[in-house]
């Protein structure tokens, strides 16, 4: 039984996804989801052109965004807590601003919500990246709300993680790996 | 007719005169049809190769040969490219259609994509990769319209999502559990409190399910077919409108078209169904257990349901209107729901639900069903957390624009009449699966047709997709497997003389030791006597009926008869050997009963 299950790396298509499923933490999604709905607000008052059009189809599905206690977090650069790092991707939009264009270099975690390795590599990315001191961040990508986006990214199995830095993937893994694994993968990421 | 050597060297002539000729039409020279046709073809700049049958003395012979070959026996006969269009109107037709010009290479319109297949299921999925695979440029679309209660699931259709794959799963899961009973026998302890946990089961299910949808997505990806997650329906010939979730619309046009819309399960109509009620489309999806539960309906959906849910330990009740698995062998389908019955499962049979209301809101609720009976006017009432209607399925072909291109479809069941190749009426629609009228409900028969209509569009083959002799099973407590004939349907096709059945009870090995259902598995063969009794059914009712059925049915499609049965060697100690040793006819009335090895 318990070889059975450390056996098992990754979900590919047709495979029967791990059962043990151990979740991220619940509080820490809601503080995700304040920041992703902040970072629309700078944009706003600093138009561009280019976001323009993201800006505005986003400010009118949600009008409660401008609430204004969440202006001032635009950039990564000024997030103080570790907790901001890590962040879920919305659309394609926001995926070409906090991933292509980000000037850090990210780690872009596709994740779905039947994959039990999934659950397990997750939360432990989230660990090591948090350890980086700011050097990196991290998107995860829920596969089956932005199918679009693994598609084009050529994911096939989950988890799948790409190395993006300067809005190139540079490097790439998928399955399982353990934190000394992971840390090694980081750290070449984000070079000397 | 002529003599059958002259027939061949004829019937050579005729298929030499089509194969070398871009367009043939057999005519005759008085005919105004035949001109209308050699007009439209002189429009088009087309040179043609006409025949006139009148002015030859073999002419009577070769109408013969076409009618042979093609079931017309009128004028003109028209052949393009070898392929047979048929006479004036259907020529016509194909040219308004644009199949004509699409054969002879002059296609003056261009589409988006060669193929369109609407419907993301078994077949859908397969025709369009397989066209893809041969070069075409495809596209599958996609939507599912959730359920009353809201449910809703991905790509990949009925069987992947609310069929096959969770059913057999859940049937698995009760199996288990009469493992685990059987095992006290066979020396394991285990304390007695064994409960069963609902959504462990579940979420380990759509878990399993999720996963598949995403496959299904990867291999359009890496066949390259087109995919939208939209709901599709035609809007003029070639073209359909594609909505998506948002409500955003967009065109395509394709030269082709393959419906593979698929079904959904029918409601009652009566008050309270859509609101209280739930269907397979649901059942597998359910947060809660469902607790005690009315299963309404004796198809295979509803007493495969009514089954596993006994078996996680419910109570369940399967109301019947009339008759268990319509259309299976009545001997089989009794069995199979005698043994539901003797294992827990009650049956309120000639009862159809009239009205359902809601006593109490809750995960589950409760219920409360008033029905009717089908012969007089006695009405009863029940108390049930839920109730499951399975009274059949629906064909999704009335609401996706088809009057808008003319196909017709079975106003009486909503099905589509097509040719033995799955064309329609309009010769650029095709439909597979099934929404086909008088066609087999199967996932791997939509699968098959689906890729033999991709090759013989693109590919050049000519293989057609046989409906005859498929195996399948249904999933009952007590399987049940077949191929071929129901009994009483060999009594209507070759007559009660003609037909020989061998029949055997048995008990399978394991079921000795622990102890149960003696003399309740079935095996039984009917053969055509006027055929060197050639097996033309083949019936199973018990464990691993699919495994067992699927072998045979092999066999079936190779010509068994009794006789190459007898000389097979079983394998022993198996439940499959029976069928090498079948002696008993039912006629004689002997006794079929067994003890021991």
């Amino acid at each position: 039984m318990v070889l059975g299950k450390f056996s098992y790396r990754k979900c590919f298509q047709r495979s029967s996804p791990e059962k043990s499923c151990v979740g991220a933490g619940g509080c820490k999604m809601t503080l995700r989801i304040l920041f992703r709905r902040a970072k629309v607000l700078p944009l706003r008052i600093l138009p561009s052109s280019l976001h323009f059009s993201c800006v505005s189809a986003v400010l009118s599905r949600s009008p409660s965004l401008l609430h204004p206690y969440l202006t001032g977090r635009h950039q990564p650069f000024s997030i103080s807590s570790t907790r901001w790092v890590t962040f879920s991707i919305q659309d394609g939009e926001d995926f070409s601003e906090r991933v292509l264009n980000s000037q850090l270099p990210v780690l872009v975690d596709f994740h779905a919500q039947w994959c039990g390795p999934c659950k397990i590599l997750g939360p432990r990315l989230e660990k090591m990246v948090a350890k980086q001191n700011g050097k990196v961040t991290m998107a995860k990508v829920d596969i089956d709300d932005h199918t679009d986006l693994a598609i084009e990214y050529g994911v096939s199995a989950v988890p799948t993680v790409l190395a993006v830095k300067n809005g190139n993937v540079i490097d790439k893994f998928v399955g399982i790996k353990d934190e000394d694994q992971l840390d090694a993968f980081i750290r070449k990421l984000i070079g000397p | 007719m002529p003599p059958t050597g002259s027939g061949e060297q004829l019937r050579a002539r005729v298929q030499s005169l089509i194969d070398s000729n871009r367009v043939v039409v057999f005519s005759k020279s008085y005919c105004p049809y035949c001109v209308k046709v050699k007009d439209l073809f002189k429009t088009l700049n087309v040179e043609i190769n006409s025949i006139e049958l009148d002015l030859m003395d073999e002419g009577p012979n070769f109408q013969a040969v076409l009618m042979e070959m093609t079931g017309q026996k009128t004028v003109p006969n028209v052949f393009v490219n070898k392929t047979h269009i048929g006479g004036c109107d259907k020529t016509m037709q194909a040219h308004d259609d644009g199949v004509l010009q699409r054969l002879l290479g002059i296609c003056t319109e261009s589409y988006d994509y060669d193929l369109i297949v609407i419907g993301g299921g078994s077949g859908g999925l397969a025709c369009s990769k397989e066209a893809a695979s041969l070069g075409k440029k495809v596209m599958v679309l996609d939507y599912v319209v959730p359920t009353p209660k809201g449910t809703k699931w991905g790509l990949g259709g009925t069987c992947v999502n609310v069929g096959c794959i969770p059913k057999k799963l859940m049937h698995q899961a009760a199996t288990l559990g009469m493992s685990l009973k059987d095992s006290k026998n066979f020396g394991w302890e285990y304390e007695d409190k064994v409960t069963h946990n609902w959504s462990t089961m579940k979420d380990a299910i759509s878990n399993y399910i999720g996963s598949l949808n995403w496959g299904y997505r990867v291999e359009l990806r890496n066949k390259n077919v087109a995919y939208l997650n939209s709901y599709a329906e035609f809007v003029e010939p070639h073209k359909i409108k594609a909505t998506n979730a948002r409500g955003k619309e967009i065109f395509h046009t394709a030269a082709t078209f393959v419906l593979a819309t698929g079904e959904r399960p029918r409601y009652l109509g009566i008050p309270g169904d859509k609101e209280y009620c739930i269907t397979s489309d649901d059942l597998f999806y359910l947060s809660y257990c469902p607790g005690k539960t009315l299963v309404v309906g004796a198809s295979y959906v509803a007493l495969e349901c009514a089954g596993f849910l006994a078996g996680l330990g419910l109570d369940v009740t399967v109301m019947v209107r009339s008759i268990l698995l319509r259309g299976f062998d009545q001997e089989m389908a009794e069995k199979a729901g005698a043994y539901m019955e003797e294992h827990g499962v009650k049956f309120i049979r000639k009862f159809v639900p009239i009205k359902v209301e809601q006593l109490e809101e809750g995960t589950p609720g409760r219920l409360k069903v008033t029905a009717k009976s089908t012969e007089s006017n006695e009405v009863i009432e029940g108390e049930y957390n839920t109730v499951l209607i399975a009274v059949g399925r629906d064909a999704c072909t009335r609401k996706i624009g088809l009057d808008k291109v003319g196909v017709q479809i079975n106003e009486k069941n909503g099905k589509i009449p097509v040719n033995d190749e799955e064309q329609t009426n309009v010769p650029y629609i095709y439909a597979i699966g099934d929404i086909l009228d008088g066609k087999l409900e199967l996932t791997p028969v939509a699968i098959q047709a689906g890729k033999l209509l991709a090759r013989r569009l693109f590919g050049g083959s000519s293989v057609k997709c046989d409906y005859i002799n498929v195996c399948t099973t249904v999933f009952t407590p007590l399987e049940y497997g077949c191929c071929g004939l129901s009994e009483e349907k060999a009594i209507e096709l070759f007559g009660e003389e003609n037909i020989e059945v061998y029949h055997s009870l048995f008990w399978p090995l394991e079921y000795t030791v622990a102890g149960r259902d003696h003399n309740k598995c079935y095996s039984k063969i009917i053969c055509n006597k006027m055929d060197n009794e050639r097996v033309v059914g083949f019936h199973y009712l018990g464990p691993n009926a699919g495994e067992v059925t699927q072998g045979y049915g092999a066999a079936i499609k190779c010509g068994l008869t009794k006789e190459l049965l007898e000389t097979t060697i079983g394998i022993h100690p198996t439940c499959a050997e029976i069928f090498t040793t079948l002696s008993v006819t039912k006629r004689s009335g002997a006794d079929i009963s067994q003890r021991g090895c």
